[in-house]
């Protein structure tokens, strides 16, 4: 368990860090105060995950290292009910010419083993690293995701109370990092507390039972992680309002007829990061350059590889289109999101009749993207959700 | 996080597994010292050996070698455990910055690495002193004294200057050469009695004085360093480290925050 209350840390900000010696000998203010976090108060369950979300310079690190003792805070407490080990510790104290064995013990010890549970979990610890006879191996010999996969491996078996991660769950392949998950949820099933950073959402949603949106060291939301990316989402969202430059429309045809702009959003989320099974609505804004009585507007999702996900169009939803000269018209999809969690593109085309090959107005790829994170409901793999469900019936 | 465990790990990884690989493994912790103390007993003894006339000290070749080694290997365990401690925050910042570990604990493996290299090197003095026939007698059993002050003191000093240089950077460098002049400002290669006229009542204040006289008694005439010098010795050390410890203690969320 972990129960914060009233946390305040700033940073001093000096021109040169000797002003602070000058501070104390001649009793004058030398510095400006950067307040960090401000009166944050938070509790995070045995057995509950918590995420801190927020922009960079939010505190979340900040907050991290004075759960961990490596910071001061100002003010405020802190009581942890057990055993902390972080994750952000990774590979902290790892010597490059000591073997992964040697540098077992020394980082055991750092992240809070006694040497007798480094010797009695040594085999496991290396057996859960997949490393092998590159155990015996100097550290400088090993691939960045070698390093990583022992350093996590000794973490996990420093058998914590409570686990702060960092960013660290990008740990080796896919199979490994599954493993990783794996055994996280059990230390969690096992009552162990998570607090968790990362800007990786679908983790967030997948791992968590609640998050807390940290902006300029306030705490302006603490919900369920949905609700709480969402929130951040529009956090980032303002931010964003400014710089993002127009996009261009792009692509080929003979322009009979254009598409302008095109943006998809989730019902709830009211952004382009929406959930697994949320209601969305592709949006799509044209303009007639002459009139046309009959006309097509098509779309398709594809993934991150470019593979079609999915695409239908007007014509084949039986939706009529006419247009006028210089006429604008938004038209909207509706999708039910049933998609696995990913990174998605959508590419639109404006054409006569049921596709593209005998008049073809315009076709802009990657017109807009969006990003599926986290899933409401039962948990599927793959590509999509085909809702199933599940009947049994004695024979 | 036990502290004894990581500053036992620390302390082996900075004297074997350092030199982990090599051939001759943790001998090189004990090399360069060894090396150093040749180099000025050939050099120094044909230039001193003939000048210097210690009482209680029947007339010897060997006499300059033990003048030297006996002030030498106390003064480079002495000076390296400063020097090392003001840079430690800086070189251990990786550490320091992710794992919640004492700041005044760390220390703690530079002394004792340092000492444990003194004791090794004392040790092979001790075959040398036997070897030319003029052991230590009983008295050598103070010398552990008197070197328990000298560390409290290394200590002390290391932690205030690594505290200093977390805010003012020249202050590792300002060490080094420090230690550079006061290591020849000591009477440890030569005999005080060379220096002119003047310097003799100058070097009455230097605090390191006391220590080599005390070291040279114990080794080379058989007597107890005197209850004074023990006394004043072990009042200092416990003043400077308590200097130290308070502020250090006073300014380690700061430490923490410029690391």
């Amino acid at each position: 368990m972990i129960n914060v209350t009233q946390l305040s840390k700033h940073f001093k900000l000096y021109k040169q860090p000797s002003d602070r010696l000058k501070e104390l000998l001649f009793r004058q203010t030398r510095h400006s105060r950067h307040c960090v976090l401000n009166n944050l108060s938070f509790t995070v369950a045995d057995g509950e995950a918590l995420a801190i979300l927020g922009r960079n310079g939010a505190g979340k690190s900040t907050l991290l290292k004075i759960l961990t003792g490596v910071l001061l805070p100002d003010s405020g407490s802190i009581e942890l009910s057990g055993k902390l080990t972080g994750l952000l510790e990774l590979g902290t104290g790892f010597d490059p010419n000591l073997t992964g064995l040697q540098n077992i013990r020394t980082n055991g010890l750092l992240v809070g083993m006694t040497p007798e549970e480094i010797e009695q979990r040594r085999e496991t610890i290396i057996d859960f690293s997949e490393l092998g006879r590159y155990i015996h191996e100097p550290i400088r010999t090993y691939s960045s995701g070698m390093v990583m996969r022992l350093a996590f491996s000794i973490a996990i078996h420093a058998d914590p109370d409570i686990f702060l991660i960092d960013e660290a769950l990008s740990v080796g392949d896919g199979h490994f990092q599954q493993k990783c998950m794996r055994k996280i949820r059990q230390f969690r099933a096992q009552g162990g507390s998570i607090v968790f950073v990362s800007h990786d959402l679908n983790a967030v949603k997948m791992l968590c039972d609640r998050a807390i949106v940290l902006d300029k060291g306030n705490v302006i939301a603490n919900e369920e992680p949905e609700a709480a990316v969402n929130i951040y989402n529009q956090l980032l969202g303002a931010d964003n309002e400014e710089p993002e430059p127009e996009r261009q429309a792009t692509g080929y045809g003979n322009r009979d007829v254009t598409i302008e702009a095109a943006n998809l959003t989730g019902k709830d989320s009211a952004h382009n990061i929406v959930s697994s099974g949320e209601m969305a609505s592709l949006s799509v804004t044209i303009q007639g350059q002459r009139s046309l009585s009959e006309l097509t507007l098509g779309m398709m999702i594809r993934d991150r590889f470019g593979q079609d996900i999915f695409g239908t169009n007007s014509h084949h939803l039986g939706h009529q289109i006419s247009i006028k000269n210089q006429q604008r018209k938004q038209l909207t999809f509706n999708l039910p999101m049933q998609l696995a969690p990913g990174k998605y593109t959508i590419t639109l085309a404006l054409h006569e009749g049921a596709d593209h090959t005998r008049q073809c107005y315009h076709w802009w790829d990657n017109a807009t993207s969006f990003e599926v994170a986290g899933i409401r409901g039962a948990q599927f793999g793959g590509i999509c959700n085909l809702r199933p469900t599940l009947e049994e019936a004695p024979l | 996080m036990r502290i004894p465990f990581v500053i036992f790990t620390f302390t082996r990884q900075d004297l074997i597994e350092r030199y982990s690989g090599s051939i001759l493994g943790g001998l090189w912790s004990l090399l360069m010292p060894l090396v150093n103390i040749l180099i000025f007993t050939v050099i120094f003894s044909k230039i001193m050996g003939a000048k210097l006339n210690l009482a209680n000290l029947e007339s010897s070749p060997y006499n300059y070698s033990l003048y030297l080694i006996s002030a030498m290997l106390a003064w480079n365990c002495f000076a390296a455990t400063v020097t090392r401690t003001t840079s430690l925050y800086h070189e251990k910042a990786g550490i320091i910055t992710k794992v919640n570990i004492g700041l005044r604990a760390l220390p703690l493996y530079i002394v004792l690495s340092e000492s444990i290299i003194y004791a090794i090197s004392f040790s092979f003095f001790l075959i040398f002193t036997i070897a030319i026939d003029h052991p230590p007698g009983w008295s050598l059993l103070a010398l552990p004294v008197v070197f328990l002050l000298q560390q409290i003191i290394a200590y002390s000093l290391g932690l205030l200057f690594a505290t200093l240089a977390v805010f003012i950077r020249d202050v590792r460098e300002l060490t080094g050469i420090i230690f550079h002049l006061w290591f020849w400002f000591t009477p440890i290669v030569y005999v005080a009695e060379i220096l002119p006229d003047g310097w003799g009542s100058l070097l009455a204040w230097n605090p390191a004085l006391y220590f080599v006289n005390a070291y040279r008694q114990i080794i080379l005439s058989n007597q107890l360093p005197d209850l004074q010098f023990l006394a004043i010795a072990a009042l200092v050390a416990l003043l400077l480290a308590k200097l130290a410890l308070t502020v250090n203690r006073r300014l380690q969320s700061d430490i923490r925050d410029f690391i």
